[in-house]
């Protein structure tokens, strides 16, 4: 004839609220971190009973078993470019950032290696070296450490993350709009594989090594998408005379346009017009106009020059989608 | 692959030998594993664990019995939580619980933690120190029973 446990009211107890606020400050200290129980340690647990047998109350202790915290591998790995990165044609040293973080128990070492050519994208990238950040977190070759596989794989804590820097050319070939992605991957140095992989004797602490739910390997894909511009430059003439025709004769004025147009999703810079005056005629000062605004001939503030032989005109820089139109006059003589 | 003993839930029973005291207390954590057959039914078997690994949902069972002439009375089991593990639940065994160390008790739901602002929210299963059942009957000579609660390595 047994009787239900059951959770009496003679046994609730509450303490007041500053106690119990108090007590729970201090039990905070027992939460374990976010990558979980530390690896090497060891969970014993012990119930005890008390009772009444008639000669007073008797407490007695259960046995008490132990059980070994294994190391769990674990690691993720996440780009840190919110969007794709800007790059052009052939240009070198372009970065890709990503962060490595420990989810396992331990502390381990990860191996690092990108992958270029997966496919989803238009070109691959060209990965020439892998840097771990100084802990800044700006890429910098001077000051991050660069990476050699097998001799500094980063080693990280439970919960630590490491900011990696993938640094990769863009090949010459490819056009505006191109996209290239690489993958970055971290494995874990002891082992990967499935779920539940188990490395005797090789976890932290003397236990064994457990593959998690991650496969202790982990990868993200960061990309690249080239950004570039193109320059179109149309010249056209019309001729007037004192006449009040179009015909070339000898005191004819001839007034020549040149429209820029940039197309593309990039911007060009340091973009300029520069025309020879043709031979017979000569150029009529002040004439040079950028957008229908006047230039004057002197090398000065205003974007516009004459010096004798050739106008110029300095842009700057221009974005795809724009146009910049010049004119100027000459007269033949 | 680590040798493991695998037990049936079904098969659950004291591997322990009760000590030859008046009453006796015996304490088994078995963790649960899920394994797919091959026609992709699920399983859960108790592993008898050596080793454990954070997120391993681990089942303690406790043994007791009355092996003394005379009825226990006022019978209380306290299991203090190891502070690896997070309390899960404990099937319907209806425990209280503590949730600052062992000094106050209360089913679960009746129990809250005071927060920094100075609001009181409800106790989480997170929150358990400590799991006490307390007999409201003696248990008689000869008389045994099992408890059991699931917690998870944290």
């Amino acid at each position: 004839m047994m009787n239900a446990p059951v959770g009496g009211a003679k046994h609730q107890l509450l303490p007041s609220c500053s106690i119990l606020a108090l007590l729970a400050a201090l039990a905070l200290p027992m939460q374990a971190q976010a990558g979980g129980t530390r690896a090497g340690s060891t969970i014993s647990n012990t119930a005890s009973a008390s009772f009444d047998t008639g000669a007073g109350t008797t407490t007695i202790d259960s046995n008490q078993v132990d059980l070994l915290v294994d190391e769990l591998l674990d690691v993720t790995v996440d780009s840190s470019n919110p969007a794709d990165v800007p790059t052009t044609p052939g240009a070198t040293g372009q970065v890709l950032t990503f962060s490595v973080t420990n989810n396992g128990n331990g502390v381990e070492n990860f191996v690092l290696s990108t992958i270029a050519n997966a496919g989803g994208d238009n070109y691959d990238p060209v990965v020439t070296q892998i840097y771990i950040d100084n802990g800044d977190g700006v890429f910098d070759a001077g000051t991050d450490t660069l990476y050699t596989p097998g001799a500094n794989d980063p080693e990280l804590d439970p919960d630590e993350s490491v900011t990696v820097f993938v640094v990769a050319t863009t090949p010459g070939a490819v056009v505006d709009g191109n996209r290239g992605i690489v993958s970055l991957v971290a494995a874990a140095v002891t082992g990967t594989g499935a779920p539940g992989t188990s490395f005797a004797g090789q976890g932290e602490g003397g236990g064994d090594a457990v593959v998690g739910s991650t496969g202790a390997d982990g990868t993200d894909a960061g990309a690249f998408i080239v950004s570039a511009a193109t320059v179109t430059l149309v010249k056209s003439a019309v001729v007037t005379n004192p006449l009040g025709t179009a015909d070339p004769i000898p005191g004819a004025t001839i007034t020549y346009t040149i429209v820029a147009t940039v197309a593309g999703s990039g911007s060009v810079s340091g973009l300029a017009i520069t025309d020879n005056i043709p031979a017979d005629t000569s150029y009529v000062p002040g004439s040079i106009t950028l957008g229908g605004s006047g230039l004057s001939d002197a090398v000065d503030a205003d974007a516009g020059d004459y010096n004798g032989t050739r106008i110029n005109v300095a842009l700057g820089t221009v974005a795809g989608g724009q146009t910049r139109t010049v004119t100027f006059q000459t007269i033949i003589e | 692959m680590r040798t493991a003993l695998f037990l049936l839930f079904s098969a659950l029973l004291p591997t322990q030998a009760l000590a030859a005291n008046q009453v006796a207390l015996a304490n088994d954590v078995f963790v649960e594993r899920v394994s797919t057959d091959t026609t992709g039914k699920q399983r859960i078997l108790l592993e008898e664990p050596k080793v454990v690994v954070p997120g391993d949902r681990l089942v303690f069972v406790l043994n007791y019995r009355n092996a003394g002439a005379q009825p226990a009375d006022k019978f209380v089991i306290t299991n203090p939580l190891p502070a690896a593990v997070r309390f899960a639940d404990a099937g319907d065994t209806r425990p209280l619980v503590s949730i600052d160390g062992g000094r106050g008790w209360g089913q679960l739901e009746q129990l809250t933690v005071a927060m920094a602002d100075g609001t009181r929210r409800a106790a989480q299963p997170d929150d358990v120190t400590h799991i006490r059942w307390a007999f409201q009957k003696p248990i008689p000579a000869g008389g045994s029973g099992k408890l059991m609660f699931r917690g998870v390595v944290k």
